[in-house]
């Protein structure tokens, strides 16, 4: 059996006395586009934040490509070959937009903390970023300072920093919030294109957005997983439904 | 290539500016003051890595500056007495710069796990201890007396004997030369970009895989090389190292130096270097009032101008590169914002001198020079002149300043309506 992207066996966080991560079960399998939906206050961010090393568990176990990364600090778990977006906006304003970019590969390229090469000469730098650059469409804002871009070219770049990285798992968290109609579109193309040789998992608060996207969807309510499965599998639930419209309507 | 060869152009202008600079300001006192410029040059830029590129507000970067001094002086003195093998005076600002980073590096190790508030209480502390065994490590220190030592020791390479301050002066000017290369050099390493990233967003950078620690440390680490370098070059310059070079006071200079300078801008240390120690070496012989202006002058920068000197120069950076001409409107209002804060400026330092000169006198004669204009202190007469001049030149700029602002924004208007198309 081939090892799953990314696997959460029996995770459990509390903040004080207060269970947030009640116990998750979830497998996401290599190469599949795998949306998280939930209410409010359900723990999707709290989630992430364990995923990714920003907060310890409380108990239960992370695998990534199959090897343990519970409590690892975030550059490892980064290095490893995960990356995420945040959803508010995480940038690093002060520096251009290709500054953003390149920063955010020169560890997968093998630079570290190098001090004795000049970023600027550097072919595969340059190629690797103007590639993300292009697909994400920033490149005609490559030399402006990423905090006086406008908030979709900010967005846009978030994502484009979470690519840099070359990371094959990549975690995103609420990519379309606060976008117009037509910027939404051209988020959920940008995803589908850069879904092709990689494992994603969303946040998504917009219903359109996950149901066009999604291969599979998981359902997380009060901490818990309350269903997995293919979209139509899902729409057709009632414990979803319940969760998402009240007992009533169910 | 263009811009390959622009920038080389400027480091050959560099080179040139250094080599004439003596001829121009000759006297013993100019010298002096070139050598005071070109340490505080290097120490201000190494303090710069960590300030304005690494985001970390350090009050102790005087310890790595002032134990390379000692060590420096002690080495001297072994060479000149016999008791340590001989090193080529030329080359002692390496062995500072070692010495710095033998220091830099376990302490930084310390001091950068956590940055901002906690960081900088840690350097304070660091600090404070230095100067306390300045008077307890007496073998190493020599207590307040400090460590007398004398550069023209061993044999004389070339007939180098660093005996006149002329040669001091190429000596530092050499090393300030290739420090502050090195330096730039260092902002376009992955090193130097990740530098700024931890001081743009720590969170963010673990995401991409590195460790703020690792990083901010590392910054560390060089910045002290680079700070043990130019306290080699003080101790061969002025041949004694005391107490006050690794306390808080001198840490405190050097952030006055950056911050006035600019921080955000590589060349905005040199600019504050060249400012603090001209005005250092002139003003203090002028007015004992010196420090009240450095701390008035660094108030007002911390207030209005965040960006410092170079920053006021550099915020006029896009409008002339994109046209010169669109300066032209705005040289009346320029020139009367600057002409009324001049007024003003003469009239307050006037009030000052006065307020100074009473308080501070030791006999009773009233009789003083203000701007060379003998005057009776005594007298209601300076005091209302002054008085008068200052608030004058307040009102002026009260009026002036509004029409200067409004006169730069319609040029970055311009400026940037022309981006836009």
């Amino acid at each position: 059996m081939t090892a799953h992207a990314l696997e959460l066996r029996n995770l459990r966080k509390s903040f004080g006395k207060t269970e947030i991560i009640r116990g998750v079960e979830l497998a996401i399998e290599k190469g599949r586009i795998h949306a998280v939906i939930g209410p409010n206050g359900a723990g999707k961010s709290t989630l992430y934040n364990l995923i990714t090393g920003l907060h310890p568990v409380t108990s239960g176990r992370i695998l990534l490509k199959g090897a343990d990364i519970t409590d690892k600090p975030p550059y490892e778990i980064a290095r490893r070959g995960l990356s995420r977006s945040f959803q508010v906006t995480n940038i690093f304003p002060r520096m251009s937009v290709l500054e953003n970019v390149r920063c955010a590969m020169l560890w997968d390229l093998g630079y570290r903390y190098s001090f004795w090469h000049f970023v600027g000469r550097r072919r595969d730098l340059a190629e690797r970023s103007e590639a993300i650059m292009e697909q994400t469409g920033l490149g005609s804002r490559r030399n402006v300072p990423a905090g006086l871009l406008s908030y979709s070219d900010q967005r846009a770049l978030e994502i484009a920093i979470t690519l840099a990285s070359g990371a094959d798992v990549i975690l995103l968290d609420e990519p379309t919030a606060g976008m117009s109609r037509s910027e939404t579109e051209q988020a959920v193309a940008l995803i589908r294109k850069i879904s092709q040789d990689r494992t994603l998992v969303i946040v998504e608060h917009d219903m359109g957005v996950v149901f066009d996207l999604a291969e599979t969807i998981s359902v997380l309510v009060y901490g818990q997983i309350v269903a997995s499965g293919p979209p139509a599998e899902i729409r057709a639930n009632t414990a979803v439904r319940e969760a998402y419209l009240g007992p009533e309507a169910a | 290539m263009a811009g390959l060869a622009r920038r080389s152009g400027i480091w050959l202008a560099a080179v040139a500016v250094v080599l004439v600079l003596p001829w121009i300001f000759s006297s013993g006192f100019a010298i002096t003051t070139l050598n005071q410029m070109g340490v505080l040059i290097i120490f201000s830029l190494a303090y710069n890595m960590l300030l304005g590129q690494g985001g970390m507000l350090s009050f102790g970067h005087a310890v790595y500056f002032g134990l390379a001094g000692y060590s420096v002086a002690h080495v001297l003195n072994g060479i000149g007495a016999g008791t340590l093998p001989y090193v080529p005076v030329s080359l002692l600002p390496l062995v500072g710069g070692l010495v710095g980073l033998l220091f830099g590096i376990p302490i930084g190790f310390v001091s950068t796990r956590r940055a901002g508030t906690v960081f900088a209480m840690i350097s304070l502390g660091f600090a404070e201890m230095m100067t306390a065994l300045t008077l307890i490590l007496i073998v190493f220190f020599n207590g307040e007396e400090g460590v007398q030592t004398d550069r023209w020791a061993g044999p004389e390479p070339f007939g180098i004997t660093y005996g006149p301050d002329i040669q001091v002066y190429y000596l530092i000017a050499a090393w300030c030369l290739l420090a502050t290369l090195a330096m730039y050099a260092l902002t376009h390493t992955p090193f130097g970009r990740m530098s700024n990233a931890v001081r743009d967003n720590p969170e963010r950078l673990q995401f991409v895989g590195y460790s703020t620690h690792r990083v901010r440390w590392l910054a560390f680490a060089l910045s002290s090389f680079f700070a043990g370098m130019a306290g080699a070059l003080h101790a061969l310059n002025v041949e004694h190292v005391g107490f006050e070079t690794v306390g808080v006071g001198q840490s405190g200079l050097v952030l006055f130096m950056v911050w006035i300078g600019g921080a955000r801008a590589f060349i905005g240390p040199i600019f504050g270097a060249v400012v603090i120690a001209f005005l250092n070496s002139n003003l203090s012989g002028i007015t004992e009032a010196w420090l009240l202006y450095l701390g008035i002058l660094f108030m007002v920068t911390v207030m209005f101008a965040q960006g410092g000197l170079s920053g006021l120069i550099l915020m006029h950076e896009s409008i002339w590169k994109t046209d010169v001409r669109l300066f032209r409107p705005m040289v009346r209002p320029y020139a009367l914002g600057i002409g009324a804060t001049i007024v003003a400026c003469l009239g307050a330092i006037g009030l000052i001198e006065l307020i100074y000169f009473m308080s501070t006198r030791s006999t009773r004669d009233t009789g003083t020079s203000l701007y060379s204009v003998p005057v009776d202190a005594a007298s209601l007469l300076p005091w209302l002149v002054c008085a008068g001049v200052a608030a004058l030149g307040a009102e002026a700029c009260r009026r002036a300043y509004r029409p200067m602002a409004a006169s730069y924004a319609d040029a970055i208007e311009t400026v940037k309506a022309g981006a836009a198309r």
